[in-house]
């Protein structure tokens, strides 16, 4: 159980709702301050790892464009519209604040837009950070949660299609049921093999990502069964019905604006917990995941929780893709399939979120941010060159994916500072 | 008093002739801001996004009277940025908005531009009548890919007739699927084959790849028609293209490319049938930049060899002298008669 294991699912202890009894009359006991040590540790390096991620990031901006990387970093952090949230603006003159306005909620305001598009953007993260995380609870790594994605989207924009006569609320939970269902499917696949042959899952994974997309590709692209034969100069669907489409609650509709979407991911959020905390088969799959064989011997069928956890985790990535195709996007197209990051950034999303329902909320919501913070559309040429814009992302995601990987590092020097610290305590305890 | 209320006035009146005057002035000499929206793929694709930077680029190097050109790209990282950047694009006072391909179509460009009524918006690859509720301010730029088509189509000929060989003389095309732009760029190349010598056999084929990416295809088709003596080989087939462009220089026969001049492949490539998406994003940039209010939108502009919106690329080095100047002496005369409406190549 000690957090140098490396494991990410023995890092639980951040998370509020697991309740230790701690005495407080007594002097803890030892399983009490380990808990108490875990709890901040866990907490405190996925911090450190963002923060070292996000000063070698700078170090970057400045070798390559010369520039100070605060202000490329307040040019982000300005594009995500998490600003919006503040109702004062500061206007900062070096350290101390010049002057404070008060800007209210405008809701038509470009940085309204902003966090719009961020917010759309975190919640297909939310999703596949999920899949990610259950799977990791179970002892499993999926890496699939992009094909996952995929067929998810892929069932979404048929079933949006079809029953266009339906009332709106019904054929939206049609289509969303029947995504979420074919996703679990596609992670069911690898659970069943795992669970069968023993099949690595990592591998089995991967290979259904590439099923998944030139499937997809095959037809949504040109000539393929789901494209649009109106559309025949592009390889694309038809757009789904009305009917279909996810109520839009801020923003114009027409203009890509925040759908219930967002809800139904932090919903997900509270469902992977009470799933996973407070079931029986929460309680088998995460037994699974501390030790395969204990849980075997203790009577759990390791087989049927492989192939569940898969299942449920490649549920929450075909949700994802529902959302998507039922939020924004109206239709797929064959660059979509092609390219889409979803879920591979849901890997780095549970990896930093430490498989908690509140980490990958937040963890979720950092990648989001990044995202849409960095684009082209926020980044003025000005503070970052056009064909640098993207690469940034880039750079700051897989540096913060090199440290989650390297977490091990800042574990340990996190434990050398405690050890270093408690010699001098004892020293000044001393005389 | 009330003298000095007069001069007041006076004052006033001055202020307001001036600031009406630098308003009115600014107008006319108001400096042209341009968007560029790319699709997915980013900035150094060697396609679509590319070339149109290139266009802007030239645009704002070029057009520098009255202000010049104030071109900013927002580049499509992922579909979700389609509209948002469309929007953002028209939000922060960009005149013209140039959107990149052919996806922009279905969705974005329907929603986006009605929003924004002051701005022009134009598609490159983009068929107006393709959009379901034909917004007024927007422009499709399309191409006339049977004329770019017909003049390769006619180079072939004329070296498949220099260079006869015993038997029949056949010569290639190979597209990546049966779509519109594709279809043309092909019947315009038969065409021009048989303008040339009506003897040639021309096999054209269709590599059915659902990417548009994928090169075996493409190379498994154009190996087909290698087999059954084809000596000259078209690719309109994009990226696909390129792998059937590898198997005639490993068959060591000609191959012809597309979109962009492909001679940087190799001395394989006999010349390229060209689309020159910057000479269009040039032009629409400067229709605007002459006259802002007054640029026209709602219907399709058509890029044609007339105003050089298609051609043909560098003729290959591996050519003889005699070859090349017959050739090229050629090609032109029929470029000439097409460009006077005297040939029109078919579009299927």
């Amino acid at each position: 159980m000690s957090g140098l294991s490396g494991e990410p699912p023995d890092m639980t202890g951040q998370t509020p709702e697991v309740s230790e009894p701690t005495p407080e009359s007594k002097v803890p006991s030892v399983a009490a301050r380990l808990a108490l040590w875990q709890r901040s540790g866990g907490v405190i390096t996925p911090i450190l790892t963002a923060l070292i991620a996000f000063l070698i990031g700078g170090l970057v901006v400045f070798a390559t464009t010369g520039k100070n990387p605060l202000n490329t970093y307040k040019a982000i952090f300005k594009g995500t519209g998490l600003s919006w949230l503040s109702p004062v603006s500061i206007h900062w003159h070096l350290f101390y604040p010049a002057g404070i306005h008060w800007t209210g909620w405008d809701t038509t305001s470009p940085t309204a837009l902003n966090l719009q598009q961020t917010l759309i953007v975190v919640t297909p993260l939310i999703l596949t950070g999920l899949a990610v995380a259950f799977a990791f609870r179970c002892g499993l790594f999926n890496i699939g949660g992009n094909g996952q994605y995929t067929v998810g989207a892929l069932v979404a924009v048929q079933f949006g299609v079809w029953f266009a006569g339906l009332p709106g609320p019904l054929h939206v939970i049609v289509a969303m049921v029947a995504a979420t269902l074919a996703g679990a499917v596609w992670g069911g696949i690898a659970g069943v093999l795992k669970a069968a042959t023993g099949a690595h899952e990592v591998i089995t994974t991967i290979m259904l990502n590439w099923i998944a997309l030139w499937v997809g590709s095959y037809l949504v692209g040109f000539n393929g069964p789901l494209q649009d034969p109106r559309a025949i100069s592009a390889p694309v669907t038809r757009p789904i019905a009305d009917s279909a489409h996810l109520h839009v609650f801020w923003g114009n509709p027409l203009l890509q604006g925040l759908h219930v979407g967002f809800f139904i991911a932090i919903a997900m959020l509270f469902v992977y917990w009470i799933l996973l905390n407070r079931t029986t088969l929460g309680y088998e799959v995460r037994a699974v995941g501390f030790n395969a064989e204990a849980a075997r011997y203790g009577g759990i069928s390791v087989g049927r929780n492989f192939f569940l956890a898969m299942a449920i985790s490649g549920a929450f990535a075909g949700l994802a893709g529902s959302i998507d195709i039922l939020g924004w996007e109206f239709n797929l197209d064959l660059t979509v399939v092609q390219t889409v990051q979803v879920g591979f950034i849901g890997i780095a999303v549970a990896l930093l979120g430490r498989n908690s329902a509140i980490g990958i909320f937040f963890s979720a919501l950092l990648f989001g941010a990044l995202l849409t913070g960095t684009s082209t559309r926020n980044l003025d040429p000005s503070v970052f060159q056009p064909e640098l814009a993207g690469n940034l992302t880039r750079i700051i995601q897989g540096l913060v994916v090199l440290f989650v990987g390297a977490d091990l590092l800042i574990i340990y020097l996190w434990q050398a500072r405690k050890k270093l610290r408690l010699p001098q305590r004892k020293a000044a305890e001393q005389p | 008093m009330k003298r000095k209320r007069t001069l007041l006035w006076l004052g006033v009146a001055a202020l307001c002739a001036l600031i009406v005057g630098a308003t009115a002035s600014a107008q006319r000499s108001a400096t042209a801001k341009v968007a560029l929206v790319t699709d997915i793929g980013g900035l150094n694709d060697k396609g679509f996004n590319h070339l149109s930077y290139v266009g802007l680029q030239r645009a704002q190097k070029q057009l520098t009277a009255a202000g010049g050109v104030n071109g900013r790209v927002f580049i499509t990282n992922s579909a979700n940025d389609r509209k948002p950047n469309l929007q953002t694009a028209a939000q922060t006072g960009n005149g013209l908005v140039i959107a990149v391909g052919v996806l922009f179509e279905f969705g974005p460009l329907d929603d986006v531009a009605p929003a924004f009524p002051n701005t022009k918006f134009a598609g490159i690859d983009v068929d107006y009548g393709g959009l379901s509720k034909k917004p007024t301010n927007v422009r499709g730029i399309q191409f006339r890919e049977q004329e770019a088509g017909y003049l390769v189509g006619y180079a072939a000929g004329l070296w498949e007739t220099r260079h006869p060989v015993k038997g029949k003389m056949v010569v290639g095309g190979v597209g990546a699927n049966k779509v519109p732009a594709i279809v043309r760029f092909l019947a315009g190349y038969r065409a021009g084959v048989h303008k040339a010598n009506k003897t040639i056999k021309v096999l054209i084929d269709y590599a059915n790849d659902p990417t548009f990416a994928d090169q075996a295809k493409c190379k498994e088709t154009t190996l087909n028609h290698i087999g059954k003596g084809s000596r000259v080989e078209f690719e309109a087939a994009g990226a696909c293209g390129l792998g059937g462009l590898s198997a005639a220089k490993q068959k060591h026969i000609w191959g012809i490319g597309v979109d962009a001049d492909q001679s940087f492949l190799g001395k394989h490539i006999l010349t390229s049938a060209t689309k020159h998406v910057d000479v269009a994003v040039f032009n629409t940039i400067k229709q605007f930049k002459a006259n802002p209010s007054g640029f026209k939108a709602g219907f399709n502009t058509n890029y044609t060899l007339k105003n050089n919106g298609v051609g043909y690329g560098k003729l290959s080095s591996a050519l003889s002298k005699a070859d090349r100047t017959y050739i090229t002496k050629k090609v032109n005369t029929i470029k000439t008669l097409i460009i006077e409406g005297k040939i029109k190549p078919p579009t299927s």
